[in-house]
């Protein structure tokens, strides 16, 4: 879809049209791929919280494993290190051999070291206030009955087993059983926070597939609704491109009516023997010869505007003294407005530094601007033509500034936004029925923009206007290049 | 019949004296502390951890290991810890500080018990780290160690007011041969 629709379509909003198109509308002169990027970061946008619900389950998962799972283990290990502890030390009981009851002592005092290590460890990791309590209840009876057991162990060793045997009956076993317990009551607690966790995980997991699907129905119902509104957009374009092009031909039959209409009537009264001496027909003949010019320049500038679209046009770009461009353009239109009575004020800076341009597509510009004014300066019959050198806005350097005004009728705030858009007529032109076919000042910045420069425009309704050219200045040594070879450049040519 | 078994039971015994006496020095001679050679190491006396006694007197060494003392000031029961028969360890022991062969300590034991005298005859250990292991274990347990053989599991005494490190150590024992 190329700029000149995307502008048209916009201009539908000073016509009556849908809420919804007029959004279609403004959304229509970027392409789908917006659209589609604006549709992206909305999903992408939800999707995040899906994530984030996977990153939670994930991270619940892994709390879970690490707190209960792991837990739960360790407390089994520490089951089964309680367990080998007293059960080395009654394999002690079955011998009467020194050195293998030292073996089982050993045994047993190893076990016992790894119950120590997974008490001190669990208590590092318990957080709750219960768990603490559980766990240094357990220390403290694990350390009960090490010491019931180092005793039983002594007796075993000292080859004294009835004392060892009532040692461990008296206070080993109960020692023993409140440890066991202690260890049940821990277990307890991992299973209480598997669960609780386990439960947390469902609830997670739940919840992002809630939002999974929602993601996934939002993304359906944003793509269908941007395949839609993409479908719409175009429709609306085709629809204004439509309009536009009957307008642009009935303009354009209208501005070779005219000139038609008098040829036709000029030839009709020499056919007819009403025109009689040659003074009449010399000045018949001037008429028809001025209509066809209209009807030429006419043909001349849309071929040229369309040329100039298709990127076909290709400029010659030389040093140009300013003044004698606007020589050319006063030479071009001065049979127009003397045929008028209108007076050219032209005021240029002496000693002006050259321009880079093709000199004829420089003057339809500005012919363009001058006949613009003609148009539209209604009865002040007044325009002034400037150059100048000025510190370029845009660029660090200074550049050529000529500015064609007029003291007419003025362009309105809201229309200064596209009266350089082609085919654009003003209501107020519409209404004042001054005939032009929208593409003056368009071809005008076409061919400013072609020349490195630009078009610029300042107006106050009922006061004139005034439209700057802004040309770089050519740099002193190409200048000079320039006026030693009269060959043009082909490296510049555009 | 009768009367010669009593006789050959009498020479026998005759006999089995001589030979235990000849395979040591006089009683008297014991007594006295034999200077260290070289390649000696020190034997300690060890104990348990939590026994209080940090010094002991030979005699009173002596009484302990015949079990001739039962238990300790604080009232743990006394467990005598020695080596196998044949080990220098041992032997430096039953040298030094039971003045006695390992007949007579065997005898003295036996006696002992069947006596009423001695309550607990003595634990035998194959090594120095299964001693190590039982007086760590028992806390009433004394028992012996080469110094290289000790570490903090257990304590080693004072042997009239000396410690192993110490000049004057009465407790000397051969290095170890390789086997």
């Amino acid at each position: 879809m190329n700029g000149q629709n995307k502008r048209a379509r916009r201009r539908t909003l000073a016509g009556p049209a849908a809420p919804l198109d007029r959004v279609l509308a403004l959304a229509s002169p970027y392409n789908s791929s917006l659209l589609l990027l604006i549709v992206f970061l909305i999903v992408i946008a939800i999707g995040r919280f899906v994530i984030r619900d996977l990153h939670t389950t994930n991270v619940e998962a892994q709390k879970m494993y690490a707190g209960s799972v792991l837990g739960l283990h360790r407390i089994g290990e520490l089951q089964y290190q309680a367990q080998e502890t007293r059960r080395s030390t009654f394999y002690a009981l079955t011998t009467s051999n020194s050195n293998l009851q030292l073996e089982y002592a050993d045994q047993s005092r190893e076990a016992d070291h790894r119950v120590n290590e997974g008490i001190s460890e669990y208590l590092l990791q318990a957080r709750m206030p219960n768990e603490i309590e559980v766990g240094k209840r357990l220390q403290r009876d694990w350390s009960e009955y090490l010491s019931v057991r180092n005793e039983v162990l002594a007796s075993i060793l000292e080859g004294i087993t009835n004392e060892a045997v009532t040692l461990d009956l008296k206070g080993g076993a109960p020692a023993f059983e409140r440890v066991r317990q202690d260890l049940e009551e821990i277990k307890r607690l991992y299973d209480e926070q598997a669960s609780q966790q386990l439960a947390n995980v469902a609830a997670t997991s739940r919840r992002s597939i809630f939002r999974l699907i929602g993601v996934l129905g939002i993304t359906l119902a944003l793509a269908s609704a941007s395949v839609w509104a993409i479908q719409r957009s175009k429709m609306l374009g085709a629809i204004q491109l439509a309009k536009l092009q009957m307008e642009f031909v009935a303009s354009v039959s209208h501005e070779l009516r005219t000139p038609l209409a008098v040829i036709s009537s000029a030839a009709d009264n020499i056919a007819d023997g009403l025109v009689g001496g040659k003074d009449q027909l010399k000045r018949y003949g001037s008429a028809i010869q001025n209509q066809c010019r209209q009807i030429t320049e006419l043909v001349n500038q849309i071929l040229l505007f369309a040329s100039t679209k298709d990127r076909k046009y290709r400029y010659t770009l030389r040093p140009l003294q300013v003044s004698q461009i606007i020589d050319s353009v006063l030479d071009s239109t001065a049979e127009l407005v003397q045929e008028i009575g209108f007076v050219i004020e032209r005021r240029i800076e002496s000693g002006l530094p050259c321009v880079m341009g093709d000199l004829s597509a420089l003057s339809q510009c500005l012919q363009n601007l001058i006949v613009n004014a003609v148009k539209y300066s209604g009865e002040s019959r007044w325009i002034g033509i400037r150059a100048f050198v000025h510190d370029s806005e845009e660029r660090s350097s200074k550049e050529i500034r000529i500015t064609v005004q007029d003291r007419g009728m003025g362009i309105d705030r809201l229309e200064m936004p596209h009266i350089f858009e082609p085919f654009y007529r003003g209501a107020a032109v519409t209404a004042a029925q001054i005939h032009g076919t929208g593409l003056g000042l368009s071809l005008a910045k076409s061919i400013a923009e072609a020349m490195g420069g630009t078009l610029s425009v300042v107006s106050e309704l009922a006061v004139g206007s005034i439209f700057t050219l802004h040309l770089p200045i050519v740099e002193k040594q190409e200048s000079e290049m320039a006026s030693v070879t009269s060959k043009p450049d082909p490296s510049i040519r555009k | 019949m009768r009367r010669l078994a009593g006789l050959l039971f009498i020479l026998a015994s005759a006999a089995f004296s001589l030979a235990a006496l000849s395979l040591g020095p006089a009683p008297n001679s014991r007594l006295l502390p034999r200077p260290q050679i070289a390649s000696e190491q020190n034997l300690a006396v060890v104990v348990n951890l939590s026994n209080p006694v940090e010094n002991l007197s030979m005699p009173e060494l002596r009484r302990i290991f015949l079990g001739e003392r039962s238990h300790w000031p604080n009232g743990r029961r006394i467990t005598l810890v020695m080596m196998e028969p044949g080990q220098p360890e041992r032997a430096v022991v039953l040298r030094d500080i039971c003045q006695m062969n390992e007949t007579d300590f065997n005898n003295h034991f036996l006696h002992g018990v069947f006596t009423g005298e001695v309550l607990v005859s003595p634990k035998t250990l194959a090594t120095p780290v299964g001693v190590r292991k039982f007086v760590f274990n028992v806390p009433g347990a004394i028992g012996y160690l080469r110094v290289s053989d000790l570490d903090p599991t257990v304590k080693a005494v004072r042997i009239d007011e000396r410690g192993p490190e110490d000049k004057g150590y009465r407790l000397h024992v051969p290095p170890r041969t390789a086997k």
